[in-house]
């Protein structure tokens, strides 16, 4: 990883700068970013945009297509550099490239299609500094978590969408990274797996308590899985609410509170 | 698919050929005017079973399979190296817009000229050697896997290079283990398609040029007006060829058989 020498905490805007008991582990620091569109014109998602990441929750972000959703999930991981102004900041540093601390999951195209599943998921493990033991303990420890010990041996296609995204999260997970970025990790799977997912996902976090930050188009997804609820106005991107839905009262699909809220935010995103 | 159906090209096949062997055999029996231009197998075989399956003459005869070895010797060193060479070049200019743009126009404008073509030039530069032959072969191959290398790499989805940094894979890193693989089938795949022109490649050369190998076989039946010789020549070749892409195609589905 790159990383620059560690900021002056001054220069931080307010409301990072004051913090919260429990200091963010990413956040993005009046972050800017633009880059060329059609016939001349400069297409400028994120403006100037601030948001703290908290340590050990699940955040979701939502927000209507080209709000810049993705585009400030890829600089939060390291992926987008070189902003004019801001910058992300993991741990304090500002964030220069890509990390193994912080690994991303994509809708599609997680899977190498020439491994199995045991060779997928350890596709990162030889870049640790374990022993070979610890290694293949990490392994099948992450494996059984996500139920592919029986498909082991199976490649990506032999395996169902919710496996192959299963396998995806195990190997994001097996390295042990601080933060997991989720890119829509469910859109292309029917309505009871990406429950059943997003059930286990919230399973992993109990068991692991990895930091986790999730795009979705998903409210009711984003609701009951997120500790917290980020809703991103059209560009440049803008909080427009953001909502800490930690409550056990959200998370019950047909209880008041969270159908409030889901009404809430999709008239807001419409 | 049921063990019928996998069964049965494999059935068909050969009862298409044995009914095209059978009425070969059945016109030379019958006295027919082909069975003396084309001389059924019972009979060509024969003639060279009957000489120890030695070709030449007298003490520079020498058995067939030199022959063979000879051949498949030239032709699996052209397209292994060119093979190796493409994907090499490949990479490299995957590396740099620039590049790419320079050298593309030339493998585009070499790409289409035949390995026959080179024959000439070959002979020319290496003399009467298997350096000329592995030279044709390389030729008629390595342009066009590198094309076919090129764009492989560009159908890579960007998503496997970021999840690969994302791990931390280094750029050699992920040469080797993300890009190569992921080219691999498709490159494999014209490598086959190839196999065909730098087989014939090869052949017409042994056949102008070079001494040995199953060209040369055809060459001297023709120079001694020697049909059943011209035959087993032509049969050889086919069933090699044949055999060859029986082994490419099984690589193809059965080691590097995934797709991207």
């Amino acid at each position: 990883m790159t990383i620059s020498p560690p900021m002056d905490v001054d220069s931080l805007p307010p409301d990072i700068a004051a913090g919260s008991c429990v200091r963010p582990i990413l956040e993005a620091s009046r972050l800017s970013i633009s880059y060329p569109g059609q016939r001349g014109t400069v297409v400028a998602p994120l403006q100037d945009f601030s948001l703290a990441i908290q340590t050990g929750k699940i955040t979701c972000i939502l927000g209507a297509s080209g709000s810049g959703k993705t585009t400030l999930l890829r600089a939060l991981g390291g992926f987008i550099t070189g902003a004019p102004t801001g910058g992300v900041l993991f741990k304090g540093r500002y964030l220069q490239a890509p990390t193994p601390e912080i690994v991303m999951i994509f809708q599609e195209n997680n899977l190498f299609p020439w491994l199995n599943v045991r060779d997928n998921v350890g596709f990162g493990l030889r870049y640790r500094p374990w022993t070979g033991e610890q290694k293949e303990s990490r392994l099948s420890s992450i494996i059984e978590t996500v139920g592919l010990a029986d498909a082991i041996d199976r490649y990506p296609h032999q395996l169902s969408g919710g496996m192959r995204q299963r396998a995806a999260i195990a190997r994001a997970l097996v390295t042990e990274p601080r933060v997991l970025l989720l890119d829509e990790p469910f859109s292309a799977l029917d309505v009871t797996l990406r429950r059943r997912m997003s059930e286990m996902t919230n399973m992993i976090w109990s068991a692991l308590g990895t930091t986790m930050v999730m795009v979705t188009h998903n409210v009711e997804e984003a609701i009951t899985m997120g500790h917290r609820v980020v809703i991103l106005g059209y560009q440049p991107a803008r909080i427009i609410l953001d909502e800490d839905t930690s409550d056990p009262e959200f998370k019950d699909r047909y209880g008041t509170t969270f159908l409030a809220l889901q009404r809430r935010i999709e008239n807001l995103i419409e | 698919m049921t063990n019928a159906s996998k069964a049965a090209p494999i059935v068909l096949g050969t009862l298409s050929l044995l009914t095209v062997l059978g009425l070969w055999e059945w016109s030379a029996a019958a006295g027919l005017a082909v069975s003396t231009v084309l001389p059924p197998p019972s009979q060509f075989m024969a003639v060279v079973a009957e000489s120890g399956f030695r070709i030449g003459m007298g003490s520079q005869a020498s058995p067939i399979s030199q022959s063979l070895v000879s051949t498949f010797l030239r032709v699996f060193t052209g397209m292994g190296i060119a093979f190796a060479a493409a994907i090499l070049t490949g990479a490299l200019l995957s590396l740099s817009r620039v590049a790419t743009w320079c050298i593309s126009p030339l493998l585009y404008l070499l790409a289409p000229i035949a390995p026959i073509a080179w024959i000439p030039t070959a002979i020319v530069v290496f003399g009467i050697s298997n350096t000329a032959a592995i030279f044709i072969v390389f030729m008629g191959v390595y342009f066009v896997l590198t094309i076919a290398t090129l764009s492989e790499i560009r159908r890579i989805p960007p998503e496997f290079h970021t999840v690969a940094a994302n791990l931390g894979a280094s750029p050699f890193e992920r040469f080797y283990r993300v890009t190569l693989p992921a080219i691999l089938p498709g490159v494999f795949v014209l490598l086959r398609s190839n196999f065909t022109a730098a087989w014939m490649a090869v052949l017409v050369a042994e056949m102008v040029g070079l001494r040995d190998g199953l060209g040369a076989i055809i060459m001297m039946g023709r120079n001694l007006f020697n049909n059943d010789l011209i035959l087993f020549g032509m049969v050889i070749i086919g069933v090699s060829g044949f055999v060859v892409d029986r082994v490419l195609n099984f690589i193809s589905n059965r080691i590097v058989w995934w797709r991207v």
